[in-house]
């Protein structure tokens, strides 16, 4: 079964996931119309601020046990069966914060949506795009991330890459490992930069 | 909250005022720093393009994702477009500046301005010499109008190259000519630069890289030297004079107007009117000890090197010093002037009035300056001034200011070594110099604010580096106090014992961003005693705190004319590795120069050093490995 793969390694920061993932929960389903809907749609991936500047897309792991699903008193998360996906029921969710101080990853938010009965703030987070997936597309914030730092795969499949990859680096006579080396350029200078504001002290 | 404003800067005033914009809710350049961060990763490689709709395109540096964009541009191609597109900005910022000087000097020559004059004859009489023109016999004003009509043609399309361009070494120019990069008309270049980087032009990266630095070397020879001397010709070449730096220049008592911005064709008539008597009885009358007219970033500078007035602070300090309170009215004109300013002296009284007919602001005034209407409104804007101190609220000025001597033009620079350049050459010679640097540029919220700047001269002075510097790093270091004659005790024994016998501070002021030129002008001086080149001189550039398209001009004529450039952060390119190899390691080969990119002020000063050492190896003079 696909699922989304975070490889934060290859986050450029452009946070296109998070413009992404709030058209395909809008109404109109396109950026332009989305920016001007009522409610504003709002991403469920969150790109933060790692210590030296560098992206890191955040998004709900789908845990199972779920921290949030057991923490919810009037039941409304719940799994959905044929994909593992935690998802939350907008008519039963009470907006009392639980399953948020219960999520270990910060990923649920709280505000009103258009798929919510209208003017009323509930729990909301990743739904794992099962309506876009349902059309046979892939997740809105995988078809935006165009440096491969959000990939829809099996898991085994993904952790079978990094195998190869983990072998060959330990090869005999091993090529460095494939990269950006403008990339890595960018991050030693930013890197130096957060380490001399530091060293500065 | 934990403090943290040593963090964003290492000045006294930064601090306290950053805890006093805290306390008033007035939200900062850091604050929005933060809020930005992560920064878009495309965007800092250079790998995005917006310049037509087939796109906007981007491409994958991990190399899995898109590798050209919808027109077929590669990383190269875009890298390059991008960084060629920063340059013409630049050079069209420097050189719009330096048009609107001319037009100024066309009013006065035709009578169309008053209130400005021609203060520095002998100047306007020796660069119209270098125009060609006929001065024998010829009225001031007429040579004015003369000289205005041969600049405004160096911004047409037809010369084959730039009047000023004989300034530099004959070797240089022949090398320009041989690389194809001799910048023809000013507005050419720029113009030519956004035509190859229309989709379906220049698709070379390297051709497009040669042309970024012909555009540029059409600011630095141009544009920015127009202004230069302009300046000098319509407000007086700068002789050294002290004046006092940092926010503690704002006066409690007195009336505290600041001016922002760069064109001193603003600032030089809010001075004039600033300092009349009648401004004085008025502000006498409005319970004011006087009118105290301060500046801020390079319209500051222009007016410091002038004129002796107080610098408040640089580029990162422009909202801090509205947040003191005791800003009765801030004027600004044009570039570097954050947005936000408006917004800031909205929770104070101050008044903030913009005045060029191209540069609106959110919460400004706007009263447009003209040649024709701008003595008349100056003096109306310091009566309103005076009036609005009534209006303050509670002040905070927590600091005393520093002393600072500027004012170091060519030509002062040449008069305090005796009359000719013959002194700092033999000082260099004899190695009591090892050579020079100069330090110029921005701030920028990623660098610890005025360490970069001062950490690097400190570095260089030690080491026997002359230091010379303009913009908002020399704002920076005579904040830091390495700009007074006694500032000698920072510099190592040879430069010590050299600026002690003359009397100068080992790090000299020469001015604002188009001073830059001065640089270029007094180097020239250098090779063609020396009759070498601009590459061969023991010289540097660096920008430890960038941030600007202007500095990426100002950067790229410093390599293409042959001097080697350290770079703080690191510009948009490093999505193509062609294009940083090309700009740190091939243009040696093409115009004897390269960048180098380094963020630590002190790792920054020894490449420099290297660098110096290995040119006066180069010279046949002694040399320290």
């Amino acid at each position: 079964m696909n699922q989304v793969i975070v490889h934060p390694e290859r986050c450029v920061g452009c946070m296109q996931c998070m413009a992404a993932c709030a058209t395909a929960h809008s109404r109109s389903h396109t950026l332009l119309a989305a920016i001007r809907e009522v409610p504003l749609p709002k991403p469920r991936i969150h790109v933060g601020s790692g210590r030296y500047a560098e992206g890191f897309p955040n998004r709900c792991r789908h845990c199972n046990p779920a921290p949030c699903m057991l923490a919810c008193l009037p039941g409304a998360i719940y799994r959905h069966p044929e994909t593992g996906t935690v998802l939350i029921d907008s008519d039963r969710c009470i907006n009392c914060a639980s399953c948020a101080m219960a999520c270990p990853f910060g990923v649920i938010r709280y505000h009103e949506d258009s798929a919510a009965p209208p003017r009323k703030t509930v729990a909301v987070k990743c739904d794992n795009c099962l309506e876009r997936q349902a059309l046979g597309l892939v997740p809105a914030c995988v078809e935006a991330c165009k440096t491969g730092a959000l990939t829809f795969e099996p898991a085994a499949q993904a952790l079978k890459r990094r195998t190869d990859q983990v072998a060959r680096s330990v090869s005999a006579g091993a090529e460095p490992a494939e990269g950006a080396p403008g990339f890595t350029l960018l991050n030693t200078i930013k890197n130096s930069l957060i380490a001399l504001q530091e060293a500065a002290h | 909250m934990t403090c943290t404003y040593h963090r964003q800067t290492i000045t006294e005033d930064g601090q306290l005022l950053l805890k006093k914009a805290e306390n008033d809710q007035v939200e900062t350049v850091w604050d929005r720093y933060r809020s930005q961060l992560p920064q878009c990763g495309y965007c800092e490689l250079g790998l995005s393009c917006r310049n037509c709709v087939m796109g906007p395109c981007r491409v994958d540096p991990f190399g899995e994702g898109p590798q050209r964009g919808v027109c077929g541009a590669d990383a190269d191609i875009i890298v390059a477009r991008n960084l060629c597109r920063m340059i013409a900005a630049g050079a069209a910022s420097h050189s719009d500046h330096g048009r609107d000087l001319v037009e100024v000097l066309a009013g006065v020559a035709a009578g169309k301005a008053p209130g400005y004059t021609i203060r520095d004859v002998e100047k306007l009489r020796s660069v119209a010499v270098e125009y060609g023109i006929e001065i024998s016999g010829k009225d001031t004003l007429v040579i004015a109008g003369e000289l205005a009509y041969a600049m405004q043609e160096d911004y047409g399309t037809r010369t084959a190259a730039l009047t000023l361009l004989k300034r530099a070494p004959a070797k240089r120019r022949e090398l320009w000519k041989n690389v194809g990069i001799t910048p023809r008309g000013i507005d050419r270049e720029t113009s030519e630069m956004m035509h190859r980087t229309h989709m379906g032009v220049d698709n070379g990266w390297q051709s497009l890289l040669l042309q970024g630095l012909r555009n540029a070397l059409s600011d630095g020879w141009g544009g920015s030297l127009i202004a230069s001397e302009v300046s000098d010709i319509l407000f007086g070449t700068p002789t050294p004079r002290p004046a006092s730096v940092n926010v503690g220049v704002l006066k409690k008592d007195q009336v505290n107007i600041v001016v922002h911005g760069h064109n001193p064709v603003v600032s030089e008539m809010i001075l004039l009117a600033a300092t009349s008597s009648e401004m004085k009885q008025l502000a006498e009358a409005a319970g004011a000890k006087g009118v105290n007219l301060a500046g801020v970033c390079c319209t500051g500078n222009e007016l410091l090197m002038r004129h002796g007035i107080p610098m408040a602070g640089n580029h990162l300090m422009t909202e801090l010093i509205l947040s003191t309170g005791a800003v009765d009215m801030m004027i600004v004109d044009y570039q570097c002037i954050m947005p936000s300013l408006g917004q800031v002296a909205s929770c104070y009284h101050t008044r903030m009035i913009s005045t060029s007919d191209k540069a609106r602001f959110p919460g400004m005034e706007h009263r447009e300056f003209h040649p024709e209407n701008a003595e008349e409104l100056a003096e109306q804007l310091v009566r309103e001034a005076i009036e609005n101190f009534g209006r303050r609220g509670r002040v905070y000025v927590p600091v005393e200011p520093v002393q600072s001597l500027g004012g170091f033009s060519v030509e002062s620079i040449v008069a305090a070594l005796g009359g000719s350049a013959a002194p700092l050459i033999e000082a260099i010679k004899s190695g009591k110099i090892r050579g020079a640097a100069g330090i110029v540029g921005c701030n920028n919220p990623k660098i610890l604010h005025d360490h970069g700047h001062v950490t690097l001269a400190r570095r260089l002075v030690e080491n026997d580096i002359l230091v010379v510097d303009t913009g908002c790093a020399a704002i920076a270091t005579a904040k830091a106090g390495l700009k007074m004659p006694e500032s000698i005790r920072f510099a190592g024994p040879g430069l010590k014992e050299v600026c002690g016998a003359l009397g100068i501070p080992p790090v000299l002021h020469l001015g604002s961003c188009v001073d830059n030129v001065r640089i270029l002008v007094l180097a020239s001086a250098l090779a063609n005693a020396l009759n070498v080149d601009l590459s061969d001189l023991p010289i540097a550039g660096a920008a430890p705190e960038w941030y600007s398209e202007k500095a990426v001009s100002i950067a790229a004529y410093f390599v293409a004319s042959g001097v080697y450039t350290v770079l703080g952060p690191m510009p948009p390119i490093a999505g193509s590795m062609n294009v940083v190899k090309l700009l740190t390691e091939g243009l040696k080969d093409v115009v004897g120069a390269v960048f180098a990119v380094e963020p630590d002020p002190g790792a920054a000063a020894i490449l420099i050093r290297r660098h110096v050492e290995d040119r006066r190896k180069a010279l046949g003079l002694d040399f320290r490995v």
